[in-house]
């Protein structure tokens, strides 16, 4: 199940639904759908972010295969920028050293399985798995 | 659909979604607020980054005057959110029963 989505934030609405629609009609446990929600959203955020004047629409592909849920978000016009060497964030520290921003990468790592990034011709394709059981 | 304003007893209560499109609107509200503050997040589905950034700038300034934000009723979901960001040290939490 694929679909194109406007490079700007105010696509989350439309990519929500989709994702929602996605697991109604694939039957997927739906305690997963904030976890994968919140991957998307920030994966998508940061490509409007960080490729503001990118030309093309960002598509958004989710499949199953081998008992995992499959997504991926493709930038067809965008630098290279690979968010799995993204640092680390150290969430000891006390308020006073934290600033708002930069939890977003930290966070995606924890709610999936795997995380590649490729990037070619000016084509970003970042592919997360989350296990279904 | 995100929603935010005041409740009984001066309670901010936060429904629906607080993702990247909606944080003008949270900081716009949350910016009024003075001293301690108790935010209800029984109607809260979802946050993500940018939402934290949202409370956490909130929270720096309310301790700064002596204040801070407490959080109630916040469902699993998000609660492991702020436990991954190290929120649950920064904020005051009191998790959704049941």
């Amino acid at each position: 199940m694929e679909r194109a989505f406007k490079r700007s934030f105010d696509s989350l609405d439309e990519i929500f639904r989709f994702t929602e629609s996605f697991f109604v009609s694939e039957t997927i446990d739906a305690g997963l759908l904030h976890d994968v929600n919140f991957v998307v959203e920030e994966l998508f955020t940061n490509m409007v972010k960080y490729n503001a004047d990118g030309a093309s629409d960002i598509r958004l592909d989710m499949d199953q295969a081998n008992g995992a849920l499959v997504v991926r978000l493709v930038d067809a016009d965008s630098k290279p920028f690979d968010i799995t060497k993204s640092p680390p964030v150290d969430i000891s520290r006390p308020i006073s050293e934290r600033e708002p921003g930069g939890l977003g990468l930290h966070l995606v790592k924890k709610f999936v399985d795997t995380l590649d990034y490729q990037h070619a011709d000016g084509e970003t394709r970042i592919t997360f798995t989350r296990r279904l059981s | 659909m995100f929603e935010i304003g005041f409740g009984e007893q001066g309670v901010v209560v936060v429904s629906g979604r607080l993702d990247a499109a909606q944080t003008d609107k949270a900081q716009e509200f949350l910016d009024q607020l003075s001293g301690p503050s108790t935010l209800d997040f029984s109607g809260l589905d979802y946050v993500s980054s940018a939402g934290l950034g949202v409370l956490l700038r909130t929270q720096k300034r309310l301790m700064s005057g002596g204040g801070g934000l407490k959080l109630v009723n916040v469902n699993p979901h998000i609660y492991n959110i702020f436990r991954y960001s190290g929120f649950d040290h920064i904020f005051e939490i009191e998790a959704a029963s049941g």
